[in-house]
């Protein structure tokens, strides 16, 4: 007894030893139950510990018996001997054990080399922590002090149990503090979104040991909808199967009660009746909340090992979800920031282009050129909007048709890699090219011929450039065939199957379209290439709207002008028409009296000489009163009155006439009468009216004397006879020139500015034609044609 | 011999008129103005009328009109610078209408024409 004793207290103080070293749990019982055995003096001992289920044992150490089986043999409450006796908490020795019906039998354990055996349970109060078992392969029947030595030594084990698992606690907790303090420093490590959102998952992942993760976040754009669906941003590709079956539903549970939630078995959970075939893992999903609205979930799928998640690994993901979400919100905002920077840039690299482009249009109020620059800014890289191609359209009203004006672009890629080459070798402004020439080959281009080929009628409202008038709205056509819009015909000339178009807005008016595409480079027409080629339409819309207003006004303004002079030519008419009648009055009453009497006179003297004189009297007093007839006609019509007539006598008549006058004022003549005119159909009295008018323009052209010039010549092809009369006068003027032939305008001091006009208008009548030039060796040159009658031209 | 007056305010015309006329037969009269032609028509019956159109005081349209008042059967001849007046209704009470011209053929022939 003494020795028992003895021994019994050499077993409890080695156990008290071994339960205050340093060393793990599972080596601290493998040591004691070496103790036990061999103070015993007995070949085997086990300790069954319950599993974290609470509703079984497991082998944990073990003496004599297979160690293979040590972590693996387990035994439900209530099965097998070690079940038992941690169900029922009592000690059992059994001599024969294998005869017992709670004996359960598991072969290449190594239990079988045993005879007997006695077992205790280790208690905590009165909670069973497991089993301890010890031994015999001699047939042993324990006593009772046997029992109580086997009894004390289970509580001293459950001391030892108790002391590992707070230590373990406490060694748990202080990872779960560094991992929170790493995740936490992580988090703050970067504001690029994508590289936090993996971070964090990464993270949690190895934090909690779960097979994966997945991260919601709700939109970001700072509005905080009801989590209904919220997109995935993160999902590790470990689980990505697993979250899209059963993803949704736990992140809508958890953002819509704000709280974490904790499945332990997906495919048993009520909340996941509806996802087919849910594989059997466990889930914690915890929502991000910042400033209490949510603004994500974060869910880990199947932790590694035999357990689900715990209450514990939830608490765990909440706390860094807290951090988490701050990191994200700064991320977000972060990330916010740097688009709408990213925009401003954008927008204010635009507004460069359009200003620049805008002040390149208002440079110009030529339509012309205006469409020029337009399509050239359209298709031009660097500082235009970069399309390969571009075509404007506009709308005629007249005829309520969509009419192409105008295309620019390369015809093939040797000229788009020339002309861009050269646009980005050489840095020029939009302005420059535009002032130094063209970029493309333009005028005689075949894209131009066929955007001015294009003609669409707008009565219909069919296909795409109808509807972008009629709808003013943009198109952006990626795949023509299968466009509903698009003909075939349009795709056929245009030889591409994406292009967009826009409509050409001015005061709320569509006037017109422009066409673009990427034929060459193939670039896809971007949403945002649209919206730039909308702002830049409405721009050279406005250009164009002000181009067409402009010409029309200076149309406007010539018709008014001219209307004006009109109107200034008649009044002077009308003030002429009463001038004319008193001048009428007043001269031919003196010349019936002269005319009259000098008649009387022919009738009365004999002397030849006399007689002659007289009859020159007569036929200036003649002459006179056909001036005064025909400056009546010139206010009406003048008739004429055509009869074969010969230019050259008419000329000579003129030369008898002046014959006096021009030897007076030394003006030397030159005269040179074909002898091959034949007769022309002419009013002989205006014919030589419009000669003595240039005549005697001429003569006083010439103040101190000089050569007249007078010749008559059957024009090449005998269709004409002309008259031609020239002098060396001064010549005339620039703007004398303008009104050489309107009437009332003269040049000199006396004279009624009749003169030419009157010439002009016996010319025309006569269906003939007038010249004048300014001769180089100076003097003026005055060319008359008449026509040999009707049948010229045949 | 058949009686004819000149109403004309040129002098020189109404003497080239009264030459002309003499020469052809007939005795010719002449009044410068509208109110002495009257007034001549007062004084005598006369077979036919030379009349001027534009006239100082009475113009020839109103010397027609009162002519015709005393004489209505008397014959005018409008001679004039004006052709104008052809289209002024108050000269169609005229027999006949001629421009005033250096060759006087026409106021010859015109006189022939009603004088015979």
């Amino acid at each position: 007894m003494e020795t028992t004793d003895k021994a019994e207290l050499a077993i409890l103080s080695e156990i008290s030893r071994i339960s205050n070293s340093y060393i793990e749990l599972p080596q601290k019982l493998q040591r004691i139950i070496e103790v036990i055995a061999r103070g015993m003096e007995k070949d085997g001992a086990s300790v069954f510990l319950v599993d974290r289920t609470g509703k079984a044992v497991t082998l944990t150490a073990a003496i004599g018996l297979n160690q293979e089986t040590v972590g693996k043999l387990t035994f439900p409450f209530g099965e097998g001997i070690a079940g038992w006796v941690a169900e029922q908490k009592v000690p059992l020795a059994l001599e024969n054990p294998f005869s017992d019906p709670r004996f359960q039998y598991v072969p290449e354990t190594g239990i079988e080399r045993f005879k007997s055996l006695t077992a205790a349970p280790i208690m905590d109060e009165d909670r069973c922590l497991g089993v301890i078992f010890v031994l015999s392969t001699a047939p042993w029947s324990a006593t009772s002090s046997d029992i109580t030595l086997l009894t004390t030594t289970a509580n001293q084990i459950s001391g030892v149990i108790k002391g590992a698992q707070l230590f373990q606690n406490i060694k748990d907790r202080l990872a779960e503090l560094a991992t929170i303090y790493e995740i936490g420093m992580a988090l703050t490590s970067t504001l690029d979104l994508e590289q936090l959102l993996s971070l964090i998952a990464t993270n949690t992942t190895q934090a909690l040991r779960a097979q994966g993760c997945a991260l919601r976040l709700m939109n970001l754009s700072g509005v905080r909808a009801p989590a209904t669906a919220a997109p995935a941003r993160y999902v590790s590709d470990a689980v990505r199967d697993v979250d899209a079956r059963l993803g949704e539903a736990v992140a809508e549970k958890t953002a819509r009660e704000g709280r974490p939630v904790l499945v332990e078995d997906a495919g048993r959970d009520p909340l996941l009746v509806n996802a087919p075939g849910a594989p059997p893992i466990s889930i914690i999903s915890v929502p991000l909340i910042f400033h209490d609205a949510v603004t994500g979930v974060i869910a880990l799928y199947g932790r590694q090992g035999d357990r689900p998640f715990s209450e514990d690994d939830l608490q765990f993901l909440a706390t860094i979800a807290s951090t988490a979400a701050v990191a994200i919100e700064n991320a977000a905002m972060y990330e916010r920031m740097e688009d709408l920077a990213t925009e401003a840039r954008t927008r204010a690299q635009e507004l460069a282009i359009l200003y620049d482009i805008g002040s390149a249009m208002s440079a110009t109020l030529n339509l012309d050129r205006l469409l020029r620059i337009i399509l050239t800014a359209a298709t031009m890289g660097g500082t235009g909007l970069g399309f390969n191609r571009a075509m404007l359209l506009l709308t005629n009203e007249r005829t309520n048709t969509l009419q192409g004006m105008m295309g620019v672009g390369p015809a093939s890629w040797d000229e788009a890699g020339r002309a861009w080459g050269e646009v980005s070798r050489k840095h020029k402004s939009l302005m420059e090219w535009i002032q130094t020439g063209e970029l493309f080959e333009h005028r005689d281009s075949e894209l131009n011929a066929l955007a001015r080929s294009i003609r669409v009628p707008l009565d219909h409202g069919e296909g795409v450039l109808a509807l972008t008038v009629l709808e003013k709205k943009a198109f952006n056509i990626l795949d023509g065939a299968s466009s509903p819009v698009v003909g075939k015909e349009l795709r056929e000339a245009l030889r591409v199957n994406s292009f967009a178009t826009v409509p050409l807005i001015a005061k709320d008016k569509a006037i017109g379209v422009i066409l673009v595409d990427n034929m060459f480079t193939m670039r896809p027409i971007t949403d945002h290439d649209v919206r730039f080629l909308t702002m830049f339409a409405h721009q050279a819309a406005l250009a164009i709207d002000n181009a067409i207003i402009h010409s029309n006004l200076e149309t406007m303004n010539k018709d008014m002008r001219i209307m004006h002079e009109q109107l200034v030519q008649s009044e002077k008419m009308a003030a002429l028409g009463a001038m004319m009648a008193e001048i009428t009055h007043e001269i031919r009453n003196p010349l019936v009296s002269i005319g009259g009497f000098a008649r009387r006179l022919a009738r009365k003297v004999l002397d030849e000489d006399a007689k002659k004189y007289i009859d020159i009297i007569l036929g200036e007093v003649t002459r006179l009163e056909g001036i005064i007839h025909d400056n009546l006609s010139y206010i009406k019509d003048i008739s004429t009155q055509l009869q074969p007539g010969d230019l050259n006598a008419v000329v000579r008549e003129v030369i008898a006439l002046y014959d006096d006058e021009l030897r007076q004022r030394s003006i030397a003549l030159v005269k040179s009468l074909s002898e091959s005119l034949s007769p022309v159909l002419i009013d002989l009295q205006q014919i030589k009216q419009a000669v003595i008018n240039i005549v005697t323009n001429a003569m006083e052209a010439m103040e101190n004397g000089g050569i007249l010039g007078i010749r008559t010549y059957p024009v090449e092809g005998g269709r004409e006879a002309a008259v031609e009369i020239s002098d060396t006068g001064p010549g005339v003027s620039a703007e004398a020139m303008h009104n050489l032939f309107n009437p009332y305008y003269t040049t000199k001091a006396r004279g009624t500015g009749l003169g030419l006009p009157i010439t002009h208008r016996i010319v025309k009548a006569h269906r003939g034609t007038i010249q004048f030039k300014n001769k180089e060796a100076g003097g003026a040159l005055f060319t008359i044609r008449i026509p040999y009658g009707p049948g010229r031209g045949a | 011999m058949k009686k004819i007056l000149v109403v004309d305010d040129e002098e020189n015309i109404r003497k080239l008129y009264k030459e002309e006329l003499e020469e052809m037969g007939y005795e010719v009269t002449a009044a410068s103005d509208g109110a002495l032609a009257l007034a001549a028509m007062d004084a005598a019956k006369f077979d036919l009328v030379t009349l001027d159109m534009r006239m100082k005081g009475m113009d020839g349209i109103e010397t027609l009109r009162r002519l015709k008042e005393k004489d209505s059967a008397v014959p005018v001849v409008i001679s004039t610078a004006y052709e104008e007046y052809k289209h002024d209704f108050g000269s169609w009470a005229s027999d006949a209408y001629i421009v005033k011209s250096a060759d006087t053929a026409a106021l010859r022939d015109a006189v022939k024409k009603i004088l015979g």
